[in-house]
């Protein structure tokens, strides 16, 4: 089902000419939000048969017209309509159609290595437009997750229905990609946001379940896939600015800065096309001072996109992002009476990283039934961190695949590819270990009996992580998708999952302050998992969408961090823990205007050995969405909620260590956000305006011990399309 | 029906977000906290003991893994051959990140090690006397740690001619 809140929202502006062309006519442009004209688009004056049609540069003009006033109806085949009331004969008017809102059967998913839609899926999937991204003025994509429901963020590590609890960075269970490709760094394993290139996101899809069958090791707990933009055909520009500051914190003792501290970037994206050459760059600097102390960030993100169509059929693309920055590194408060202030001994440290990751797709259709495509991408990651020691690492991730797709008779698909890896990784704290990996797999999809499609899956992996002994893995997938109405599908999945131990899970040898180490784990094996879900959707007369989903994840050997007897920390596999858990989502449009989504998660997640929770896992969490839109201004809420996490890394706040004091305070997560935007002409070209508070109440709250959440923040956004 | 409805979430909303306070507070400023008394050592020193602690356990030791679980506070080594020796916990601890928090401890002994390095393997120590109610070591008294106090007289008698019970080896 689709999330409304990340549903395309109606944008509809007009701005009087100031010039009276003639007294009998009316005339106007009709563009979309890119700034591109709508050929085609229809004008009818409402009431009448009187109308046009805008030429290709969406011109229009109505002529003779003989009332004073008309309300005039604008509508454009894959475009929202709409109605200008009362518009004055005389009069100039330019009209932004929004895309319209992508109906449920409509939303074509990739995440499974074909298109597909999302209605004939096996699995909870959730698909998100970037257009909430700018709206709510966030800076990376880890910040609109949080208002997913059955996604958690713990600080910058994504969990996909509990899949993760905390291990500062120190690999992940969900998989990243881009267009496929994925973006995990060779040495921790882990997802680094900031690299993402926000500004040309096509949509992001979700998939809220193990995903090992194809995706291999790091998609135990899911897969986030992000689908760029196709290159515009015409050269457009966006420029988009934004500044924003941070509130005073709710207690004065905690205001170690006396001042309102500022958080700010500017980007501006090219993109044109010349024959079958397409290209688009980017360049973004986004820079933040921080709520609290040795906690900045100055970030440049350097993107560009290539594209050359050899032919109808065949085509490549490149693309490359080198991201650079310099940040401090708070990771525990001093205490709860010092809580925006790290410790004394992390105070002024600092990581200076330089990342660049570039992909390689060559596709060739070479008929209607067959397709294949060849990927590859290098990801270099480089970091330093000044402290008391200074801290390196250099990783080198080289990936390759190959995939076909068979289509037969419309009877089944077939997916199949194979995968080669390796990395190399120099640095003081992981040693220097070197990973190879390869991988095949395939996935039929059958669609033999009317309304039902059936799955089936398996991939095999085989790795060698350094010293580790050679390991394989073989996860089959099975899932069934059944239409039983127009209105109410049913899909059922059950499946395995592994993980391979990051190189820092493994090789880890660092202090981490307070004479505490980090210490190796040569004997740290594999985690595998067995999943199970079943869900229905209903759609309800085009309004009202809902959503269940009852899901069952059994993981043995799963990787978490412990302290030894020693009074280290070290990775170990804790021998078998089981997370269960029910979704309820739901998606409303009340009217035009008004839209509003919405989700529950019980989640219940043990450590069957110990018998206790999980850490960081809460128990249940809400996520409410609304949106209001009246002509060209726009608001919107969202409000989340997750209880009281019920397990913390004890050993890090009690004694003996109380490395982090007061580290037990924890609450339950309350927050509000509010967006209000304003859609306007500046000479003709189409200008936004979005305002934005977030955590409206100023609630303090942690995702992780002795870590302070974003205070109350306001911020303005302003983005032009040239 | 619409209207109902859109009542409903915006009393849902409003429950929602009346329902939350400020979060997490800031605690209250305390002065320094911990715990003082004497040990007082009956008979002779055992041949071959490299270290002599006080050990603070959050629970009594009822398994052989609570020692490294319920493990809490180690007070500096106490000098071998010692007749008496007058601690205080802010001034001798162990190690300074080895920390103690205002709170209740339900086991506090003199533990004797023959291993040069501390360890928290149980095997590797033997409990030579209790912090206890009236003298009988069988009977452990709870250590009562509230902020900004330091709490006096936490004396232990260590008789090596009448060893207390040991916990689980």
């Amino acid at each position: 089902m689709t999330i409304n809140f990340t549903s395309k929202i109606i944008l509809l502006i007009f701005l009087f000419a100031s010039q009276i062309f003639s007294q009998n006519s009316i005339k106007g442009k009709v563009i979309n939000q890119k700034g591109e004209p709508i050929f085609g688009a229809s004008v009818i004056i409402v009431g009448t048969s009187i109308g046009t049609s805008a030429d290709e540069n969406g011109n229009f003009i109505l002529s003779n017209l003989k009332e004073e006033k008309f309300d005039l109806q604008i509508s454009a085949v894959g475009y929202e309509k709409r109605i200008i009331k009362s518009v004055q004969k005389g009069k100039t008017i330019n009209v932004i159609l929004n895309e319209s809102t992508i109906q449920a059967n409509q939303i074509v998913v990739s995440a499974g290595k074909f298109e597909q839609k999302i209605e004939d899926l096996t699995v909870s999937t959730v698909v998100l437009s970037p257009e909430i991204i700018k709206k709510k003025n966030y800076i990376t994509i880890d910040e609109l997750l949080r208002n997913i429901s059955g996604i958690q963020m713990n600080l910058e590590q994504v969990s996909i229905r509990g899949s993760s609890g905390y291990s500062k960075g120190a690999g992940a269970r969900v998989l990243v990609a881009i267009n496929g490709l994925p973006i995990y760094s060779g040495d921790n394993g882990d997802i680094v946001w900031e690299m993402i290139p926000t500004n040309d996101i096509e949509r992001i899809e979700i998939i809220k379940g193990p995903a090992s069958s194809l995706y291999g090791s790091s998609a135990i707990g899911g897969v986030i896939n992000i689908i760029t933009k196709n290159i515009t055909k015409n050269a457009l520009t966006n420029f988009r600015t934004y500044v924003g500051f941070f509130d005073k914190p709710a207690y004065e003792v905690w205001d170690w800065s006396k001042q309102y501290r500022r958080f700010y970037g500017t980007e501006i994206t090219h993109s044109n096309s010349s024959g079958n050459f397409g290209y688009t760059f980017s360049i973004k600097k986004f820079d933040n001072d921080s709520y609290r102390q040795s906690d900045f960030y100055k970030r440049l993100l350097g993107y560009t996109k290539l594209t050359y169509n050899f032919n109808e059929t065949d085509n490549i693309t490149f693309f490359g992002n080198y991201l650079n920055q310099n940040r401090g590194n708070f990771l525990y408060w001093k205490d709860s009476r010092n809580a925006l202030v790290p410790k004394d001994d992390e105070n002024g440290n600092t990581v200076k990283s330089n990342r660049f990751f570039s992909g390689l797709i060559y596709h060739n259709q070479f008929s209607t039934y067959l397709s294949a495509d060849f990927k590859a991408s290098y990801y270099r990651t480089k970091f330093t961190g000044y402290g008391i020691e200074v801290t390196t690492s250099t990783a080198d991730l080289f990936r390759t695949e190959a995939l076909a797709n068979y289509k037969f008779n419309n009877k089944f698909i077939l997916t199949s590819g194979v995968e080669l890896s390796s990395a190399n990784i120099s640095s003081n704290i992981f040693k220097n270990p070197s990973f190879y990996g390869g991988a095949a797999y395939f996935q039929l999809e059958l669609h033999q009996i009317e309304n039902l499609i059936a799955t089936f899956g398996t991939r095999f992996d085989l790795m060698k992580l350094d010293t580790l002994k050679v390991k394989n893995a073989v996860t089959p997938r099975f899932g069934l998708n059944y239409k039983i109405t127009d209105n109410l599908v049913l899909r059922s999945s059950i499946g395995t999952g592994f993980r391979a131990p990051t190189p820092s899970e493994v090789f880890t040898t660092a202090g981490v302050g307070a004479g505490i180490d980090v210490i190796e784990n040569p004997n740290l094996t594999y985690e595998t998992s067995l999943s199970f879900e079943i869900g229905a959707n209903y759609t309800l007369s085009n309004q009202i969408s809902l959503d269940a989903t009852f899901y069952q994840t059994d993981y043995n050997n799963f990787i978490e961090p412990n302290l030894t007897k020693e009074g280290d920390i070290q990775f170990i596999n804790l021998p078998k823990a089981r997370i269960q858990g029910f979704e309820f989502l739901f998606d409303w449009k009340i009217s035009d205007e008004l839209k509003i989504n919405g989700g529950y998660n019980y989640m219940w997640a043990r450590d069957l050995n110990k018998n206790i929770a999980m850490k960081y896992r809460p128990r249940n969490s809400v996520n409410l969405s609304a949106r209001y839109t009246q002509a060209q201004f726009e608001f919107g809420v969202d409000y989340r909620f997750a209880s009281k996490v019920e397990e913390i890394d004890n050993a890090l706040v009690q004694p003996p260590l109380a490395l982090v004091i007061d580290g037990e305070k924890r609450v339950p997560i309350y927050v509000t956000d509010l967006m209000a935007g304003y859609n306007f002409f500046v000479m003709n070209i189409p200008t936004k305006i979005f305002f934005n508070i977030k955590n409206l109440f100023n609630y303090n709250y942690v995702e992780f011990i002795g870590n302070i959440a974003p205070i109350r923040n306001y911020s303005l956004s302003f983005e032009i399309y040239f | 029906m619409n209207k109902i409805l859109l009542n409903i979430i915006f009393l849902l909303f409003s429950f929602l977000i009346i329902s939350c306070n400020k979060g997490i507070e800031p605690s209250e400023p305390t002065g320094p906290f911990g715990f003082s008394g004497k040990v007082t050592f009956i008979g002779k020193w055992p041949e071959g003991v490299k270290r002599t602690h006080i050990v603070v356990f959050k629970n009594e030791i009822k398994k052989v893994e609570d020692f490294f679980n319920y493990f809490s506070f180690i007070v500096d080594s106490i000098p071998y051959g010692s007749k008496e020796f007058k601690y205080n916990s802010i001034d001798n601890p162990f190690n300074p990140n080895i920390k103690l928090i205002p709170g209740i401890y339900s086991y506090v002994v003199v533990a004797q090690s023959k291993t040069p390095e501390i360890t928290l393997v149980r095997s590797d120590w033997n409990v030579v006397g209790v912090y206890c109610i009236s003298g009988d070591q069988s009977k452990p008294k709870t250590l009562i740690i509230n902020p900004g106090q330091i709490t006096p007289d936490v004396n232990i008698t260590v008789d090596f001619n009448n060893p207390p019970p040991q916990p689980p080896m």
